[in-house]
């Protein structure tokens, strides 16, 4: 060390260390946290809306859907707030939840955060939310702290079970848990039997289906091979129209697979990049949700930017059903 | 490159890096945010408050620089002092942030809720990424110039 004392050689090696460090640090974790994550705290929409302005007929129904928008934070807050200026142009008495509705700590602990506050002008005017479980739903997978946290997430929400189904109008819904324990843990059989089944006794125009997972999907996670394998069969089968689901947090439309559209819609509080397979009809990293119109055998869905414009949109003819 | 080259130029390159490390946290959430199409507003809030402080800083730092310049002893002193302020600012103005939001997710909702402004607690925890930079700047350099205690004992030793 010639040249430097014993305390300019500490004091240079710890900044060193230190830039080392922070180097590490910042690539490995602070600035791609800063880049995707809403960490900002949002403030709520203030407006009020007329309740139960929307109109359900057995012909008609118009619904919205909104995936991975639980961190309460500025970014969910500006979807929440278009979510609830788009009922006031075109009411809607159903958003159905894509998963992922809270971020950063456990759904009972959050819930004002995540879901009271932003979503609170549609909750007054009696919107109803139907939920998809997600990853981020319960933190602790494969435990019974997980189980737990789930279940007070269904109570809160209202939601009879980790997988259901609901009809709306001409459209019959199945919500599916495509958790880890719900799609290939012990029991997960249940749940496709049950689907099975349920497809099979539907007698709506349109069958939806919306799980957390997307089975096809060109972002950051991809698509959910495994869960595809198991499940497309089975949506094949029963003519199932639209699958819609959230998890990566983007835009995304594929061109119909073996009749169906899948839509991925997972940008209600942030965004991550997304490529373009060959089965995209249309993709945009972009905070975003969607609203969709039924009217007889027509299925109109459009992509609705956090700025109100529509980033995408499509029509659906209802198929045959056997 | 000549002595007073060096002394002239390194003080405002050293503000300009300074500034540059203060701004880059509100930098990449208002990207972020435009990315997702959050429009030009969102988040000019914070980019304003860093360039403020950073601003502000920027000069303090630079002026510091250039003092120690005038009464260094050894001028290695206040190289390694400018590097460490440097290391611990950027640690500090982008991990705080991250701690501070994630950490305490719930109490920052409640707070933003209830009125109190995003942009006071960014300067905040910026406010505090600046001082403990200054701080380390201003101890380190002290720590390392030879006291007069110091330089007498030196002096003796060399007897």
């Amino acid at each position: 060390m010639s040249g430097l004392t014993r305390r300019q050689f500490l004091a240079a090696g710890g900044g060193a260390v230190g830039a080392a460090a922070s180097g590490a640090i910042l690539a490995g974790h602070v600035w791609p946290l800063l880049n995707k994550e809403d960490l900002l705290p949002g403030t709520s929409t203030q407006l009020d809306l007329q309740p139960d302005a929307w109109t359900t007929t057995p012909d008609r129904l118009t619904f919205a859907a909104i995936g991975d928008n639980g961190s309460g934070g500025r970014q969910a807050m500006a979807v929440a707030d278009r979510l609830t200026q788009t009922y006031r142009r075109s009411p809607f008495g159903l958003v159905a939840l894509l998963g992922d509705i809270s971020y950063y700590g456990n759904f009972a602990d959050r819930y004002h955060d995540v879901f009271a506050r932003p979503m609170r002008s549609l909750i007054e005017a009696g919107v109803g939310f139907e939920l998809a479980i997600g990853n981020h739903d319960a933190d602790l997978r494969h435990s019974n702290e997980g189980l737990e946290e789930i279940e007070a997430e269904l109570r809160l929400l209202g939601t009879p079970g980790p997988y259901y189904t609901s009809t709306h109008g001409p459209a019959d819904f199945f919500y599916l848990d495509s958790s880890v324990p719900g799609v290939f843990g012990p029991g997960s059989a249940t749940q496709w039997e049950w689907l099975d089944d349920t497809l099979a006794a539907s007698t709506s125009q349109w069958r939806i289906v919306a799980l957390h997972h997307p089975l096809y999907s060109s972002g950051r996670h991809g698509s959910t091979i495994a869960a595809r394998e198991r499940l497309e069969p089975i949506l094949a089968r029963h003519r199932v129209d639209l699958v819609l689901a959230g998890h990566d947090h983007h835009y995304e439309r594929t061109h119909p697979q073996n009749g169906i559209t899948y839509v991925v819609s997972g940008g209600g509080c942030k965004t991550t990049a997304v490529g373009r397979s060959t089965f995209t009809a249309a993709a945009a990293s972009i905070l975003q949700f969607l609203v969709i119109d039924i009217e007889g055998d027509r299925l109109d869905c459009r992509c609705v930017r956090v700025d109100g414009r529509v980033a995408d949109q499509f029509t659906l003819r209802a198929r045959q059903k056997q | 490159m000549r002595r007073a080259t060096v002394d002239r130029i390194a003080p405002p390159v050293y503000g300009v890096i300074d500034l540059l490390v203060i701004l880059a946290p509100a930098v990449t959430v208002k990207f972020a945010s435009d990315r997702g199409g959050l429009g030009d507003t969102n988040g000019v809030d914070l980019l304003l408050a860093s360039m403020v402080i950073g601003g502000l800083h920027a000069t303090i730092a630079s002026s510091r620089l250039h003092s120690e310049e005038r009464i260094a002893l050894r001028r290695a002193d206040m190289w390694i002092a400018a590097a460490d302020a440097l290391v611990v600012l950027t640690l500090a103005a982008s991990i705080l942030p991250i701690v501070v939001l994630w950490g305490f997710a719930d109490e920052h909702a409640s707070m933003a809720n209830g009125g109190y402004p995003v942009v006071a607690l960014w300067t905040g925890i910026t406010l505090v990424a600046v001082i403990l930079a200054e701080c380390t700047g201003r101890v380190v350099f002290w720590w390392l110039e030879p006291h007069p205690r110091t330089r007498r004992r030196t002096a003796n030793r060399t007897r």
